[in-house]
């Protein structure tokens, strides 16, 4: 396993691009601390921020204290990257496949645009998450996000395709403008969830305190989709969903197409 | 050969390939499953003049599912893409969709693959929901119950057709009884199927009819009212003969599946009436495959 281990807490964010497992594998040291990174716009050497052991292997193992490290594991198509601390912002933003392990919180904007792999976050996440990068008309468009903890604003705004796993809350218009893929999350979420959503799944593991007025109640209903989802689920988050297969189903929204849903289980 | 006073023709069964998929349906309890199944894989005796032939492989237990409920395997064979893809919709789109609490997923994968759910959503009416999950594609239709939820696609399998083996009895409640046991041992054998009723075919045919419109007819040297009139195949003692045709995903499953078959009535003996055993064949010159009952027993 490569390590980079901070040296001190750097004087600004750190812009981690192209930090990668697949683009370290193989090299030497003093090869890896001469790759160019960016500390607050300015161009450093890793070996500035960084103590590095390299080994052959294709994982790759960043220890962190502090939460500027930004763009973890942007772009990534493969292996393994495990963050040893927190992560700023913009983490697994467009990643494409392998697994980035957040062992703390995240910042905001993680999971931007992300396409597939697995991204599992063991604290909290900020705002913004899989939602659509600045400019981008849709946000998460494949892969799976597990997060131990809560979320922020926006989770999963104008998302696309793919899977978000919650254990803990998230904050207001959860889901919002969300196109399709899933997002589950245990713990509640704030005001105006589902807020815009067009075809994609919202489910809740407590009723919300409102639900915006263009969403229609459809009842209790009985859907076997839920135990397909709990079995895969069990993969990343065990316990997150109920074996129960029963939940509530409000339809929506309605103001824009009405081919979604939010699911309250029971 | 003889195997427990039971003669062992020096014969073999010819078999077809064939294309085959496996599909596994779950309802909340294997009741409803069952009814589902049997539904879809009835009326699937023989590719002659069901389109396919299919059966119920094996229990599923809810750890063994797709969504955690109790449930089937099936299998489902047929001579062409088409006419598999063609049977498999009908079958499912009637007798499972329809059915109580069911769904259906894919039991296998292929390099091709055959619709599923796929064209079965637009029952929907474009209420349905598709999702993605783990590569695969599944539809939610809405329907009475709740939803009817389909995997897109099952994969295709290059399999084989039309083992089979003849049980000459000295009676039909012998040859029965002996065939009970034989179906009995081959459901126990995975990837393999024996679909006429029971798993037990009486009808045993051959190629052609005096009436032209007809493919097939009575296979009259083993009828035992026929003898004295045709050339008799049976021996001296022999007044029944039933056939287990069996159809199975490889070469091996076939094999292990007719050895099981075999095995069984062997077991049961002259003691339990069991003459010989025999195969269909049509001179080797139809099927790529040939079973020698000699060489399987061996």
């Amino acid at each position: 396993m490569t390590t980079l281990t901070l040296r001190a807490v750097p004087n600004g964010h750190v812009d981690m691009t192209g930090v990668l497992p697949e683009t370290l594998a193989g090299r030497t040291v003093d090869d890896i601390e001469r790759q160019i990174i960016h500390l607050a716009g300015r161009p450093v050497t890793l070996g500035d921020l960084f103590e590095v052991v390299a080994d052959e292997s294709g994982m790759l193992a960043i220890r962190t204290d502090c939460d500027r490290l930004d763009c973890l594991g942007k772009g990534m198509s493969t292996g393994i990257l495990r963050v040893e601390g927190p992560a700023g912002h913009y983490a697994a933003q467009t990643m494409r496949g392998g697994e980035l392990d957040i062992q703390g919180d995240a910042g905001d904007g993680a999971a931007n645009g992300m396409k597939g792999g697995l991204l599992r976050i063991r604290g909290n996440a900020g705002d913004w998450l899989g939602a659509a990068l600045i400019g981008d008309r849709t946000g998460m468009a494949g892969g799976v996000v597990a997060i131990e903890g809560n979320v922020g604003d926006r989770l999963g705004d104008r998302m696309r395709r793919g899977l978000i796993l919650v254990r803990g809350q998230a904050g207001d218009a959860c889901g919002a403008r969300l196109l399709a893929g899933t997002l589950v999350v245990a713990g509640g979420c704030g005001s105006l969830p589902g807020s815009g959503l067009r075809r994609g799944s919202l489910i809740l593991g407590r009723t919300p305190a409102s639900l915006p007025p263009s969403f229609n109640d459809s009842g209790g209903v009985e859907l076997s989709y839920l135990g397909l989802l709990h079995r895969h689920t069990e993969n990343f988050l065990p316990g997150l969903l109920p074996v129960s297969t029963q939940a509530h189903r409000y339809m929506g929204d309605l103001a824009f197409g009405g081919k979604g849903e939010i699911l309250v289980l029971a | 050969m003889i195997i427990n006073g039971v003669f062992i023709d020096d014969t073999y069964a010819e078999a077809f390939g064939m294309k085959a998929t496996r599909i596994v349906i779950t309802a909340d309890n294997l009741t409803w499953a069952k009814h589902a199944a049997n539904a879809a894989f009835g009326f699937a005796t023989s590719v002659i003049a069901c389109g396919c032939e299919a059966g119920i492989e094996r229990e599923l237990s809810p750890g063994e599912t797709p969504d955690g409920r109790p449930g089937l395997a099936g299998l489902l064979f047929a001579v062409s893409t088409k006419e598999l893809a063609k049977q498999l919709e009908r079958r499912v789109g009637q007798c499972v969709l329809t059915c109580p609490t069911t769904a259906v997923f894919a039991g296998c994968d292929g390099e091709e693959s055959l619709p599923l759910g796929k064209n079965l959503r637009y029952f929907g009416d474009g209420w349905q929901m598709s999702k993605l999950i783990k590569g695969k594609r599944y539809w939610r239709i809405p329907v009475m119950d709740g939803e009817f939820l389909a995997e897109e696609s099952t994969g295709l399998m290059r399999s084989i057709g039309g083992g089979n083996f003849l049980v000459l009895a000295r009676s039909r409640s012998k040859a029965l009884a002996a065939c009970e046991a034989a179906v009995e041992a081959i459901s126990r054998v995975p990837g393999a199927i024996a679909p006429f009723p029971g798993g037990v075919v009486r009808s045993g045919s051959k190629i052609g009819s005096k009436y032209k419109a007809l493919p097939a007819s009575t296979n009259d040297a083993f009828c035992p009212t026929l003898r004295g009139a045709t050339k008799t195949e049976l021996s001296p003692g022999v007044d029944a003969v039933l056939e287990i045709v069996v159809d199975a995903v490889t070469d091996a499953d076939m094999r292990v599946a007719m050895k099981a078959g075999m095995d069984a009535v062997c077991s049961i003996g002259a003691a339990g009436g069991i003459v010989r055993l025999s195969a269909g064949n049509y001179g080797g010159k139809l099927g790529q495959f040939h079973y020698r009952l000699r060489e399987i027993l061996a």
